[in-house]
């Protein structure tokens, strides 16, 4: 059989389901179907310009999400645009944009990216369609890296600006009055990519859209606002959360796709006993290698910069042992420079580029054409994600292929048992609260910087003024003699603000690895303790950190870049005081409650865990002060009648059990890291006098994680229960309850029997000794 | 498929039920705030005196207790403060100077008092100060901001100050007080004043006068120049907190120090510019200000483009170091003559530049350096004189030589050597060989 021949994707298929080594390792393998392309006529009213630079371009019509979005745009909408990658979804704002510019050139439209990266990438597909249509449009990136003089230029005649939400919130907002052009004449605000703003970013981006808005009225605009999504379970409501308005939702792809076909792959079980499976990198490098060996076009997706350069080192020492396609493999990750990206992306498109190792950097909106397949090295921690990446394989007409290995990790085992998840099940939601009270504050006065507020007037959810009141208490704002609240103090607050943590007080990441010290990100003090404590390993766009020092007092931790296939995992020693109740409920078992608790942890110890197996490498002490967090969460109170009888040991293990099973299940649910919850459980809580199971949002002030928990309770306990049944492990696991040495053998048949009795089971039933 | 969306409910489930909820949780953030940020930091609480009272007594209140009154204009009423200082000096010299200022309109000197630095938009200007000058006296009027809701009607006063032929007095008011003002009017949505000009005193300020001074804060320059110092001034980092202090207590007393150093500061401005036309505008004058000051603005007329008067001044300048006081440093002697005899070869005065470069050579030191790769070129391109061009660069490099061998090469005139003497020597060899 010759190796490289050229063959199709259904070829390729066949040949890799031939290996009996592939074959044992499927554990879901569904068809989507080709779907036909939704093509509408050009409107009437498009501009003749712009009609025939699409012509002459070979665009003959709009594809029906293209068509809606602009026609609901035309009626004075607000749209919500939800299709995959590479669906035409730019014209969905480009074209209004444009369109509005012809119409009359005093038109402003300002355009939200999350990174630099993708600002720059559209703003030159932007240009194209404008020169193609003629149209003279001032359209610029305002960021970090324009020049002063320019920044001028750009204030006073920019037409279309380009920026991100941090320069938006400290830079543009502040300095609203040199600004007053483009407030003034604002028609449209695009917020691309807006399933990144979630969690403390998303609320964060909330209320700088909620100051953006306030500023468009003063001025006496009021621009339609566009939002882009990628697939996820909530893609409205995330819209409307973030911008505080109700917009048309536009969720049906007109694009045409060719059939696809997905493969999940979970490699086998080394020690059943101990749940360990074989590495994910094994299958990884099978299904790559026999599609680049068949000349098709595959992307490769690594969850880390480490495993991306280790994915990209296998696989061209595959390819070398029989003459393969090494050169046309490349790889892609943050810290490449842009020229490189550049090339890349240009390749990929060409086709010069065969196969590429990316980490999530490709799962945005970046341009790299359609591919024959997609190849993920592990799950990628959400379900929309997933589909993010699967979506970068896909053709036209012709059938593709995605292929999901999962790894050893508890979220990956949780997907790889029950599939349908992914298939089946809608996609995660993405949390936000712009109603945080730290955030809301915190943005509250900055708005008051910005402009000072009427009385009764609203900033959010509700009117502002006890808030102000609040504020008023440190003498930064006060209330005048007319009623208004006015920002009386020197501080300029947006600087206290970043968006991407949630309190201040942050701890800054410094590099001491280069020629100088760089600072490379924060921290919030919050979680400082678990990330950048002394012997960190310290994760930062795919990136490994070690942390050298950490100066408590002066909020800076001093890192270099290091390159090891292990990662460092904080215990903390944590007591939870619950404050208040906000909503609380009866539920089988007990009670379901959402409130506000007071988080003291300690962080004691770290251990060194191997990246793919997480075999324990070691261990070290960590020396902090206690921190205290004020935050949001979500409690399982346990009916002490229900588990009258049981010992206290064995209460213990069964609620740290059921408890892991209960975190790993919501932070599939509700589309966030593991670590953005934490858990904490008690034999016998001070407050209730009962067993309680607390998983608590780790930010301060929460970011409705709990909120949403709360209201899922019974799909959690169900998934948990299941996740816990379906474990092929015999007495607990890392992918279940927890290694099975913490617990005395215990943890899987206990936590068994609790979330059995906490999803309804009779308590006769469930009492009864497991087999 | 288009549709619409439910409303979504309060994202705290059970918040929209209990209105106390959000004052039981403020309270706790504020027990935990307070552990955060310690008690020295935080100013003292806000007193509610301002809210609810009568926004007339509260004007009314502060004219009294600064001593001005409080008029009715056109956005409201607007205390104002005016005080009147003798201040004989003439500014008919000022036409001369090479500066934009049109002694045909009226100048309006004028200086804010702010909360803050910077532009953004949560700064104000609470007391906006203009001077007039009418031959014999100088005129301050304050226009003092009572309250943050005063705001319009202060900048409506403001517009009746400024006449639109006027030319604005400033110390760093194009960078600072003007944009702020400004950014004022833009956020309440009136159109800025318009003006004829602008005259700011800190560029001019640095070019004239910093050589002799320790920084160039007006104060400074005010003293070191007219020999006018303050006793008691207010430092500008504790005028925010003055105000904000004002707000909180409605103490009148608290602004008073605020109020003369912003007199003093525009006042400031008036004597600035009889300085400057009294004693550097007139040739004869001239001759008894400073030879520094003299120097800077033979610069001024430099770049100006206005050579002759420009080397007038070099020359006088030069004279005075050497004849009156000596110059602060040999360096700073001579790197002005340097520059005066640079002006004079730019000009086609090549006999005196000559003459100049020659003065220069033999003075020695590093500038002798320059001076005699100056006379090469000189002979080279215009004497025609190779050989003693050869000579000049050769006495150049002996400088550089004995340099180097010390410790401190001057790279730029080792170049411009090298690159000299290669073609001089080729020259030379060339003409031998014909």
């Amino acid at each position: 059989m010759r190796l490289y021949a050229s063959a199709t994707v259904a070829e390729v298929l066949d040949r890799l389901l031939a290996d009996p080594a592939v074959a044992e390792a499927v554990v879901a393998d569904r068809t989507l179907p080709a779907r036909a392309a939704d093509m509408r006529p050009f409107p009437d009213w498009l501009d003749a310009g712009l009609r025939s630079g699409l012509e002459g371009r070979g665009v003959t019509g709009l594809y029906s999400h293209q068509a809606e979005a602009i026609e609901a745009l035309r009626g004075g909408r607000d749209v919500c645009i939800v299709t995959p990658t590479a669906s035409g979804k730019s014209l969905c704002y480009d074209l209004p944009v444009l369109q509005a510019v012809a119409e009359d050139a005093s038109t402003r439209a300002l355009y939200l990216f999350p990174t630099k990266a993708l600002g720059q990438d559209q703003l030159a597909g932007f240009h194209e369609l404008a020169d193609a249509a003629g149209i003279e449009v001032a359209a610029a990136i305002y960021d970090g890296d324009t020049p002063a003089p320019v920044r001028q230029t750009v204030r006073a005649a920019g037409q279309v600006v380009v920026t991100n939400p941090d320069m938006l919130h400290a830079a543009i907002l502040p300095h609203h009055t040199k600004w007053f052009q483009l407030f003034e004449q604002l028609r449209y605000v695009v917020v691309d990519e807006a399933h990144t703003y979630r969690g403390v970013f998303g609320s964060h981006v909330a209320n700088v859209l909620r100051r953006l808005l306030r500023l468009c009225a003063h001025y006496g605009s009021a621009p339609r606002i566009i939002t882009c999504s990628a697939t996820i379970g909530n893609p409205g409501q995330l819209a409307e959360t973030l911008t505080g308005r109700a917009p048309v939702l536009v969720d049906r792809n007109g694009a045409p796709a060719g059939e696809k076909r997905v493969l999940i792959l979970n490699p086998p079980v080394v020690d059943a006993r101990l749940g360990v499976r074989a590495s994910a990198y094994g299958l990884v490098e099978r299904a790559a290698v026999t599609f680049l060996r068949a000349d098709r076009q595959t992307i490769v997706f690594g969850r880390s910069r480490t495993s991306v350069e280790l994915l990209l080192t296998r696989l061209r020492e595959a390819l070398r042992e029989g003459r393969g396609p090494v050169g046309r493999v490349r790889g892609y990750r943050g810290g490449y420079l842009p020229s490189e990206r550049r090339a890349i992306e240009h390749g990929l498109r060409s086709g010069d580029v065969l196969g590429v190792v990316s980490t999530n950097a490709l799962e945005l909106g970046i341009d790299i054409g359609r591919l024959d397949a997609a190849v993920l090295a592990g799950y990628p921690g959400s379900i929309a994600a997933t589909w993010q990446q699967i979506g970068r394989a896909g053709r036209r007409r012709e059938l593709s292929a995605a292929v999901l290995v999962a790894t050893s990790g508890p979220v990956d085992q949780y997907v790889a048992t029950h599939p349908d998840v992914l298939f089946e099940a809608s996609p995660e939601e993405a949390r936000l609260d712009p109603e945080n009270l730290h955030v809301l504050l915190a943005h509250l006065r900055a708005a008051a910087f910005e402009l000072p507020f009427e009385p009764g007037e609203r900033f959010g959810a509700a009117p502002a003024d006890d808030l102000l009141a609040f504020l008023g208490e440190d003498g930064h704002v006060r209330q005048a003699a007319d009623g208004r609240w006015y920002w009386a103090s020197e501080n300029f607050p947006a600087s206290e603000i970043s968006l991407r943590v949630a309190s201040p007080g942050n701890v800054l990441i410094i590099d001491t690895g280069g020629d100088r010290p760089r600072v490379v990100g924060e921290v919030d003090l919050f979680s400082a303790p678990t990330l950048v404590h002394e012997g960190a390993i310290y994760l930062h766009e795919s990136r490994q950190y070690h942390v050298d020092r950490l100066d408590w007092d002066e909020r800076k931790a001093y890192v270099r870049p290091v390159d090891v296939d292990h990662f460092t995992q904080a215990e903390l020693a944590v007591t939870l005081k619950p404050l208040e109740a906000f909503a609380s409920d009866a539920v089988p078992g007990g009670e379901r409650v959402h409130g506000e608790v007071m988080v003291s942890s300690l962080a004691t110890i770290y251990k060194k865990l191997r990246l793919e197996s997480l075999e324990n490498l070691g261990w070290g002490r960590i020396h902090l002060p206690e921190l205290e967090l004020h935050t949001t969460a979500y409690w399982v109170a346990v009916d002490p009648a229900a588990v009258a009888g049981w010992r206290r040991d064995e209460l213990d293990v069964a609620l740290v059990g059921a408890g892991r099973a209960l975190q790993t299940v919501a932070s599939v649910l509700l589309m966030s890291d593991p670590r953005d919850l934490g858990l904490v459980s008690q034999v016998r809580s001070p407050h209730a006098e009962r067993p309680v199971v607390y998983l608590y949002d780790g930010v301060p002030g929460g970011v409705g994680l709990a909120a949403r928990l709360f209201e899922r309770h019974a799909e959690l306990v169900a998934g948990a229960r299941d996740l816990v049944a379906d474990c092929p492990c015999d007495a607990g696991c890392p992918a279940c309850t927890g290694p099975r040495l913490e617990s005395g053998g215990e943890g899987k048949r206990l936590a068994s029997r609790l979330l059995a009795l906490l999803s309804g089971a009779r308590a006769d039933i469930a009492g009864a000794p497991a087999a | 498929m288009t549709h619409e969306l439910a409303r979504v409910s309060s994202s705290v489930p059970g918040m929209d039920r209990d209105p106390t909820l959000l004052a039981r949780r403020l309270e706790r953030l504020r027990a935990l705030d307070r552990r955060l940020v310690t008690a020295a930091e935080l100013p003292p609480p806000a007193r509610r005196t301002a809210a609810g009272a009568d926004p007339g007594a509260r004007a009314a209140h502060l004219a009294a207790g600064l001593g001005g009154t409080v008029e009715e204009g056109s956005g409201g009423p607007v205390v104002v403060v005016e005080r009147a200082t003798p201040l004989p000096m003439t500014l008919d010299g000022l036409a001369r100077l090479p500066y934009p200022v049109d002694m045909e309109r009226p100048l309006v000197y004028l200086d804010t008092e702010t909360t803050g630095l910077g532009s953004a938009a949560g700064t104000l200007a609470f007391l906006v100060g203009i001077g007039r000058w009418d031959g014999a006296s100088f005129c301050v009027r304050q226009l003092v901001l009572p309250d943050h809701a005063d705001e319009p009607a202060l900048l409506a006063a403001l517009e009746a100050e400024i006449p639109a032929d006027a030319c604005l007095v400033t110390y760093n008011g194009r960078a600072f007080d003007w944009p702020l003002l400004v950014a004022r009017y833009r956020l309440h949505r009136r159109p800025p004043p318009v003006t004829a000009g602008h005259l700011d005193l800190l560029p001019i300020a640095r070019q004239l006068w910093r050589h002799r001074l320790p920084d160039a804060r007006l104060a400074s320059v005010e003293a070191g120049v007219a020999g006018v110092r303050r006793h008691g001034d207010l430092p500008g980092a504790l005028i925010p907190e003055r105000y904000f202090a004002w707000l909180r207590t409605g103490r009148a007393a608290l602004l008073a120090d605020v109020l003369a150093h912003n007199r003093e500061d525009v006042v400031s401005l008036g004597r600035l510019l009889g300085e400057m036309s009294e004693r550097l505008a007139d040739p004869e004058r001239r001759r008894s200000a400073h030879p520094g000051d003299v120097a800077s603005l033979a610069r001024v007329f430099q770049r100006d483009g206005r050579q002759d008067e420009a080397l007038a001044c070099y020359a006088e300048a030069l004279a005075a170091w050497d004849e009156r006081e000596p110059a602060p440093t040999r360096l700073d002697r001579d790197t002005l003559a340097a520059e005066a005899a640079r002006l004079l070869s730019r000009t086609g005065r090549h006999a005196e530049a000559e003459a100049a470069w020659r003065a220069l050579a033999d003075r020695g030191g590093s500038t002798a350096v320059w001076a005699w790769i100056a006379l090469a070129k000189h002979r080279e391109h215009r004497a025609r004189d190779s050989a003693g061009a050869m000579e000049a660069a050769l006495r150049a490099l002996r400088i550089v030589e004995r340099r180097r061998a010390v410790g401190i090469p001057l790279r730029a005139a080792e170049r411009d050597l090298a690159r000299r003497l290669a073609r001089l020597h080729r020259r030379a060899r060339a003409r031998r060989l014909t």
